[in-house]
């Protein structure tokens, strides 16, 4: 359920790091943020009584071509924000609180010199994601980016071994991989979300779990025609044989993006339009946007 | 298992990751009682180990039920779906060449060897906060020690549920003559052990 983000109420610190060029960046350090749930009940009130700490500016030193840091960071004590016990409603488990991570998402950001976010490639089977998401990975990796992609098949065979393809498991599928995936954008990383997806429902839930604009997604557009004349896997002749039902393009429906960042067409020219040529336009988006920077 | 999944192989792989990061993907499975003092750890590690620019993430078992795992409740069956997605998902971290500290309760062995079963490897390094439980319901940071004596909460671990300590942890922590060590002190044994094994230096 939705949830309503209290910002912890302690002085923010700013972080005075010399930049690799010489020059000089204040970087703010974003405060935790703790989320509760809302309660139904008036008097369950959630209550924050933030701690005034004596903080100071900070200086990082010693930053090196990876970017490593060395800093003296002031005496954050676990117990700058307390909390009063939640109670949540009965549907949810009561005995449940937020910990606050003294390292940040803004913190790992400067470390890694890039911000987390979320590629999600969508499109049919045989459309290109996995290719597309090879080439990224690969291309960002050249330009010193930490990537980690989710395949819809790789995760299938771990986290989300316990999940058929019935509907149900389809849309708990994918709402773990959201989940996974908001989790890697919060770390710095640049996860590339490799699956069909094609409900739009779906993708919109995955969607609305990252803040604004951390939600890259990306269509591969190219008709069933071609995609099932390539039919990497040989599944659309299985499914054209009647050996696997609820199959999308055949007897399931793919639903397209409305409103995604990046759409990839097929021109049916493959020069113009090579898995390379794809990510370096997924790329251009990225560095526009500034996520390959800290 | 459907047979309709192939495994999809990207050129880009851990060795690359763990180059990049100069460090090893690993989990740190903190475990303990409630209160022990694992996530205080877990803030401590992840602080410390960023100031010698090394990339961690917690796990935490409660701001976990946040999010992925949010359709679990307590049961036996949910607790036992909580860990094994923790540990799918720390397995995903390890590989991206994170450092990933995994910080619950996790009070059944056999739940925490599967975890490290997952793994794969030498890159499950479990922590056990050896607490007294006298030490943990004093401190009852979450009021959830009250609420269990008082009848409140049922199977509560400590109180009537079982905590299996771990057999052959890789690092123990335990009060010194009455005394629990600072949260820098243990963080400072992790590393060291973090470093003995070669976590932490340029790959």
């Amino acid at each position: 359920m939705e949830g309503l983000a209290i910002r912890a109420s302690r002085p923010s610190i700013i972080c005075s790091l010399p930049g690799l060029d010489g020059g000089s960046q204040r970087l703010p350090l974003s405060d935790g943020f703790l989320r509760l749930p809302t309660s139904s009940y008036a008097a369950d009130k959630p209550k924050l009584v933030a701690k005034s700490a004596s903080l100071h500016p900070i200086s990082a030193v010693n930053v090196s071509a990876q970017a490593s840091l060395t800093a003296n960071f002031p005496a954050l004590s676990e117990t700058n924000v307390k909390e009063e016990r939640i109670n949540g409603d009965k549907n949810k488990p009561e005995n449940i609180v937020w910990h606050e991570s003294s390292i940040c998402r803004c913190d790992r950001q400067q470390l890694l010199q890039q911000k987390g976010c979320v590629i999600w490639i969508t499109g049919l089977s045989g459309s290109g994601k996995s290719t597309v998401a090879c080439a990224l990975s690969k291309a960002l990796f050249e330009r010193g980016k930490l990537t980690y992609t989710l395949d819809g098949d790789n995760v299938r065979h771990g986290l989300n071994r316990d999940l058929t393809f019935k509907a149900e498991d389809r849309t708990e599928n994918i709402r773990r991989i959201g989940e996974v995936a908001k989790l890697f954008a919060d770390v710095g990383v640049i996860c590339i979300a490799s699956l069909i997806s094609p409900y739009r429902r779906d993708r919109d839930e995955c969607r609305s779990l990252l803040p604004e604009g951390d939600f890259v997604e990306v269509f591969m557009d190219v008709p069933l025609s071609v995609c099932e004349s390539r039919d990497p896997k040989g599944l659309y002749k299985l499914a054209r044989a009647g050996k696997i039902k609820g199959f999308t393009g055949i007897d399931d429906p793919y639903e397209a993006p409305l409103n995604c960042e990046v759409v990839l067409k097929h021109t049916g020219d493959d020069d113009s339009c090579s898995p390379r040529q794809m990510a370096e336009h997924i790329i251009s988006y990225l560095q526009n946007k500034g996520y390959l920077e800290g | 298992m459907s047979t309709n999944i192939f495994w999809q192989e990207s050129p880009i792989g851990k060795t690359e990751r763990q180059k990049l990061l100069n460090q090893k993907g690993c989990v740190v499975w903190i475990t303990g009682l409630s209160g022990s003092g694992k996530s205080t750890l877990a803030c401590s590690l992840s602080r410390e180990l960023y100031t010698r620019g090394k990339l961690s993430y917690i796990l935490d078992g409660d701001n976990l039920r946040h999010g992925l795992n949010k359709d679990l409740g307590f049961k036996a069956e949910d607790r036992v779906e909580n860990i094994r997605r923790v540990g799918e998902v720390a397995k995903l971290f390890a590989d991206a060449g994170l450092i990933c500290i995994a910080s619950l309760i996790s009070p059944y062995r056999k739940d925490r060897d599967a975890c490290r079963e997952m793994m794969q490897g030498s890159s499950f390094i479990e922590v056990y906060m050896n607490m007294s439980l006298q030490l943990c319901e004093a401190r009852d940071p979450k009021g959830l020690y009250k609420l269990a004596r008082a009848g409140k909460i049922k199977g509560f671990t400590g109180i009537d549920d079982p905590y299996e300590s771990p057999l052959n942890c890789e690092i123990e922590l335990k009060e010194k003559e009455g005394e629990c060590p600072s949260p820098v002190t243990m963080a400072e044994e992790v590393i060291a052990y973090l470093e003995a094994k070669g976590f932490l230096q340029n790959q």
